[in-house]
């Protein structure tokens, strides 16, 4: 059986993942969210489209909602990375995981973590968005199974909340 | 995807990087265009120079001759800032429309301009604004005119030692009216079928300058000085108006993708050019 | 009572946590990475294949190509679920763009990729047929020599003398439609990973139909079907897309090829477009109708392109067929549905399969009716909708039928009696436009499920139904539960897993809710009498006098006297009851020439109603309200059946004004999600709306497709509401609309 080095120069390098340094070798060329399926088992994160289109794929960098499919992993060295795996504490689940379930806002729900992670991001800069303004935000966040409706009333709950 | 990425801390360290390298080397700033390229095996480079540990490349600073911004500025930052909003708001609008609040994240304005894409919206703004783009290499800096930067399809002016250090606007004429209209042919996340960027001076009754530049429709975007000087010193009536519109239609060459036929675009510039003029002659913002 | 209720998603903490167990998440100790060498050109006799090279690359650990199929010991080279005409790889002969022609298995994707450009494939091209009507012209290429027409299959329906009615009639309509190329598009692509031991095989896919992928894996490589084991964890989306073969044939080819190492096969989202499609078609429709809008005839003639295999299509085809004229009554109607061979992708089933393409056309015609007769579009659908006790063209009796109350509810919910606004000075105008359909569900199929209920109370429902997202597995729970008198929280449901799931046909055609829910019913039904025996020595009456509700185990005439659940079992030392149920039709078996028979055990309904904007200088259409209405018959959970409707309205508005597959000579130029492009967030009616129909008596109904074929026909009569312009076909871009409003613009000045 054949071992194959991989081609590319690894390189170790630490990310803050969830609030955990994690310190990983991995290809210089690596993505991040290869990284974080491959080599750190968080799968919330998905690939789906891998041009930055659909949003499956959506990680919180420094609370700013990104890609992951279109980032290296080597540019996000010691920033702050949360995936929807960090979202919940101690078994208690954030507020918008909760509104989502409360208003039935997913089906296959493989679009999920990243509509999750993008409405985290949505409310940390607007503090009561207004439908348009939801919509606007999370428009690069497909759902092919088309729960737009119910996600909407998720997150009008959801600022309902923070009120 | 067999590269060496080097991430240098310095300008000098990119500068001697790609002035080693040339055009082995590949620039990485936010990387929607890059990564996806190197991910599809589009593009092969033999190194890939992140700039991303550059101080000092993501401002967005006022000077008394005007803007200048660095190329690391993120779009979200260019859509969101006050001053940009204030002084150039077709350029926060244009920005605005960049794909989706995740790419506009990542994307830099300098990467933008590199890619040189033509279904883009920045460069069309920023072609009315009459932007100049500086571009610094181990060689020294230069500063080229956009309309001089951008060559054609996927295709710019840079060395491939150069790096793009600087956006600069200058300043309009006071009391400028200026709008960003990208039309979508399809969904809401598609990207332009036309843009049309247009900025008007108005004195007391007529209007005293028109820029007006046309992007997305055409392989790179362009400005008609002849037509745009058929308003100056005239009210801009619907007659006007519609000579203006459709000598834009009329003058530039079309392209033919999956947002439209050549026909179709030339129709759609006629009509975004004739709705952004009679936006800014209404006033309404 | 479970049923009727809300509940939220059994599995929601890992929808919202990420965890879900997709099958591209699975990893399996000592797993390869299987990826495929495709075809560059549509239609080719192969002359050489050399994979020498790649088979060297360090990390590669084996190549499968049609030589390893060549043996008398070999697996065999072609499968199919109804007729076996694709190869798993392509061996002397290549027929569309984008075939697999060699599957490799590596340790990683960057050595698979590397490998991928060590093989050498020599071709000689041959001429290529791409239009399915242009693919039965004498002389035409044929892909198939057992198919020298390449007609693979052709459905007739036979009723009444069409040429008497045409006769009778005072107007005859005749109009031409088409529906492009489309794709699925679920956000999970298609997955398969394979694992051989002992001579035995196990595959992990995302499938919406695991026992088709155990019997035709088993014909492939001659096996027992018992030596199959087909396992699906919950998908990231079907659509259709996922049901019938896919992938699976190539990565159980790798796994057995490399022997004693699982591989896994993901394809990438180009691939996608590569692996299954929409059916293309053009659809011709004929009627004859007296001047108060009375139908006295309809001809439908549909050429469905089926792509370079036949897959689901032959019994797609029949489906077409009996969707194709519509609801209504119409005493005389002929419909010739075409199955065609052509050098492009398969075409399977896509969410609103077989109905979606003939809906358009049938719906669009009603209103190029209601105009020329001056009759309200809505007033001539309600005075020729089909209702219960009518006869249907295949001749059967018709029963449950509840389209016009379907469709007064969409255009009641819209307005439809409310004056509109058509103008506001402005370039951009308004219009409103209703329509309907009707289709069969998968006939002749059955369901089976087993119920366990062990001594600590809890229930196990194992089913086979596949959970696409549809929330199929909490609607069968909640069924479960209430048959049998226990909170939602004791079920807990597994499957499918061939291994351990019974037999269900598939997840497919809106089936699953009314046959593995009725299946479910039995299987609660036979665990009551199961239960009622085992405590009938212990509360010392016979099995007959006794009760099974709500947790307990009584006496009818005593209430008082009961026993927990729980406590039987207990009491008698049972480990755990166990029932099977199983439901079944024996509908569908119709005469070959002229379609008459008994074609469904029910009739899947909905209707749809909207109010759109176009702009008239640029031809955008924006779709403001929406409205839909399905017949669910009994709503198992309100919250998943708006859902399933809101979630096709949606779907359908993709289809209807984005979605186009485009190809150039054979070739997809836009397999990605930018140049194919969903509907998002922005692209919904800002009012989007929808109700379930429920009727008393009334048993579960599948609403996983009934408000979608409605959507397309809906946009195209409320543009016609708004400027005249009639699009027949689909997508209705911009482009199209600026062009038939300008043509109209231009007969209007001739007049």
């Amino acid at each position: 059986m054949n071992k194959a080095k991989p081609m590319m120069s690894n390189r170790t390098l630490t990310l803050q993942v969830n609030g955990q340094p994690q310190t990983l070798e991995v290809p210089s060329g690596q993505i991040l969210l290869e990284t974080l399926r491959e080599a750190l088992d968080l799968v919330g994160a998905r690939n789906s489209c891998g041009i930055g289109m659909c949003g499956t794929c959506t990680v919180l960098v420094d609370g700013m909602a990104i890609s992951s499919c279109l980032t290296l992993t080597a540019q996000v060295e010691g920033k702050h990375i949360t995936t929807i795996e960090g979202l919940s504490q101690n078994g208690q689940l954030h507020p918008v995981q909760q509104a989502y379930i409360d208003h039935g806002a997913f089906q296959c729900a493989y679009c999920t973590p990243g509509l999750i992670l993008s409405t985290v991001a949505l409310l940390n800069e607007h503090v009561n968005p207004d439908d348009a303004t939801v919509r606007e935000y999370l428009a690069g966040n497909l759902c092919r199974c088309g729960s737009y409706v119910n996600i909407l009333n998720a997150v009008r709950a959801c600022h309902t909340i923070n009120d | 995807m067999n590269y060496e990425l080097l991430q240098p801390d310095s300008l000098s360290g990119a500068m001697e990087a790609l002035a080693q390298h040339g055009d082995e080397a590949k620039v990485l700033a936010g990387g929607t265009a890059v990564v996806l390229m190197l991910q599809q095996k589009l593009i092969a480079p033999t190194v890939l120079v992140s700039i991303g540990r550059v101080p000092d490349l993501d401002h967005i600073r006022t000077e008394p001759d005007g803007l200048h911004i660095g190329p690391l500025t993120i779009l979200r930052d260019m859509e969101r800032s006050s001053v940009i909003q204030r002084r150039f708001p077709l350029l926060a609008q244009a920005c605005g429309e960049v794909g989706n609040v995740r790419i506009r994240n990542q994307a830099t304005l300098g990467g933008n301009l590199a890619e040189a894409d033509y279904a883009s919206d920045p460069p069309t703004a920023l072609l009315a604004l009459g932007a100049q783009v500086t571009a610094t290499s181990v060689r020294g800096a230069r500063t080229i005119p956009l309309e001089d930067f951008l060559v054609g399809f996927y295709t710019t002016d840079l060395e491939p030692d150069e790096l793009i250090t600087d956006i600069f606007i200058p300043a309009s004429t006071p009391g400028s009216r200026m709008t960003y209209l990208k039309y979508k042919s399809r969904s809401s996340e598609d990207r332009p079928c036309t843009g049309v960027a247009a900025i008007a001076a108005f004195g007391a009754k007529t209007c005293t300058d028109l820029r007006v530049a046309v992007g997305a429709a055409c392989e790179v975007p362009q400005r008609l000085p002849a037509v745009e000087s058929l308003a100056r010193g005239q009210a801009l009536t619907d007659e006007l108006i519609g000579e203006i519109a459709a000598g834009y239609a009329d003058s530039i060459e079309t392209l033919e993708d999956i947002r439209g036929s050549a026909r179709y675009r030339t129709q759609m510039i006629r009509v975004h050019v004739y709705r952004a003029l009679e936006e800014l002659r209404n006033g309404h913002r | 009572m479970a049923i009727g209720k809300s509940v939220p998603m059994l599995d929601s903490v890992a929808r919202v946590t990420g965890t879900v167990p997709y099958a591209s998440n699975l990893k399996l100790p000592d797993m390869l990475v299987g990826k495929v060498f495709r075809s560059s050109v549509p239609h080719a006799r192969t002359i050489k294949l050399d994979v020498s090279a790649a088979e060297q690359l360090p990390g590669v650990v084996a190549i499968v190509t049609a030589a390893d199929f060549a043996g008398d010991d070999t697996p065999n080279l072609h499968f199919g679920s109804t007729i076996q005409d694709q190869p798993v790889v392509a061996g002397d002969r290549i027929r569309f763009i984008g075939e697999p022609v060699a599957l490799i298995a590596a340790e990683s994707v960057v050595i698979a990729d590397q490998a991928m450009d060590l093989i050498e494939l020599e071709y000689e091209e041959i001429p290529a047929i791409f239009d399915a009507e242009e693919a039965l012209l004498p002389g035409a290429p044929v892909l198939h020599e057992a198919f020298p027409d390449n007609l693979l299959g052709h459905s007739k329906l036979r009723r009444g003398d069409i040429e008497a009615g045409f006769a009778a009639a005072d107007e005859i309509f005749e109009e031409v439609f088409s529906s492009p190329v489309a794709q699925q598009a679920s956000l999970e692509t298609q997955v398969a990973a394979a694992r051989w031991k002992d001579g035995k095989l196990t595959v992990w896919t995302g499938s919406q139909s695991p026992y088709t992928v155990r019997r035709v894996l088993s014909a492939i490589f001659d096996l027992d079907v018992e030596d199959v084991r087909v396992i699906v964890p919950p998908l990231g989306g079907g659509f259709g897309g996922k049901g019938n073969i896919r992938t699976q044939p190539m990565a159980a080819a790798l796994a057995w090829k490399v022997g004693d190492r699982p591989v896994k096969l993901v394809m990438t989202r180009a691939e996608e477009f590569l692996t299954v499609t929409k059916h293309a078609a053009k659809i011709i429709v004929k009627s004859g109708v007296k001047l108060d809008g009375t139908f006295t005839a309809r001809k439908v003639t549909i050429y469905w392109n089926a792509g370079a295999y036949a897959s689901s299509s032959a019994h797609l085809v029949p489906a077409g067929m009996l969707r194709a004229l519509g609801p209504y009554r119409i005493p005389a109607g002929h419909v010739d549905s075409y199955g065609i061979y052509t050098n492009l992708p398969i075409a399977a089933a896509y969410r609103g399969a077989m109905s979606s393409q003939g809906v358009f056309a049938h719906e669009s015609h009603m209103d190029t009716i209601a105009h020329r007769l001056g009759i309200d579009p809505l007033e001539l659908r309600i005075k020729n909708l089909l209702r219960t006790d009518d006869i249907f063209a295949t001749g059967e009796r018709l029963h449950d039928i509840h389209f016009v109350e379907c469709l007064e509810a969409a255009a009641d919910g819209l307005g439809w009696h409310e004056p509109l606004q058509r103008e506001n000075g402005t370039v951009k105008k308004r219009g409103r436009g209703v329509a309907v359909m009707m289709k069969n569900t998968i006939a002749n199929s059955s369901s089976e499920c087993r119920i366990k209920l062990d001594a600590e109370g809890r229930v196990t429902l194992y089913t086979s139904t596949v959970e696409t997202g549809q929330g199929g597995h909490t609607a069968m729970a909640q069924i479960a539960a209430e048959a049998l008198g226990v909170p939602i929280e004791a079920l807990t449901v597994i499957g499918p897993d061939t291994a351990e799931t019974p037999p269900d046909a598939q997840t497919a055609s809106s089936r699953s809710t009314h046959m593995m829910g009725n299946a479910v019913l039995n299987g609660a039904a036979s665990l009551r009498q199961h239960l009622a025996e085992a405590a009938a020595p212990i509360l010392e009456w016979s099995p007959e006098d006794l009760s099974v509700a709500d947790g307990y185990v009584f006496v009818t005439t005593q209430p008082q006297e009961r026993i927990p659940y729980a406590e039987v079992l207990g009491r008698k030392n049972i480990a755990a009851l166990t029932a099977t149920g199983k439901y079944w039709t024996n509908e569908g078996k119709l005469d070959p020439e002229t379609g008459q028979g008994i074609s469904t055990p029910d009739w899947h309904q909905g209707a749809g109603a909207c109010e759109v904007e176009v702009d008239t200088q640029t031809g955008k259409v924006t779709v403001l309200r929406y409205h839909s209405a399905s017949f669910a018959g009994r709503v198992v959970n309100p919250t998943l059946a708006g859902l399933q409707n809101d979630g096709n309205v949606i779907f359908g508005l993709g289809a209807s004004l984005l979605e186009e597959v485009a190809i150039d000579g054979g070739q997809i130029t836009n397999p990605n999600l930018s140049d194919y492009m969903l509907p998002s967030f922005l692209d919904i009616p800002v009012e989007l709306k929808n109700v379930s129909l429920e009727a008393e008596g009334s048993t579960f109904q599948g609403i996983g497709e009934m408000t979608l074929p409605p959507v397309a026909p809906a946009i195209a009569n409320a543009i016609y509401d708004a400027v005249g312009a009639r699009i027949r076909d689909l997508p209705l871009t911009a482009e199209k609309v600026l062009r038939v409003i300008h043509e109209q613009g231009e007969a209007d000045d001739e007049q």
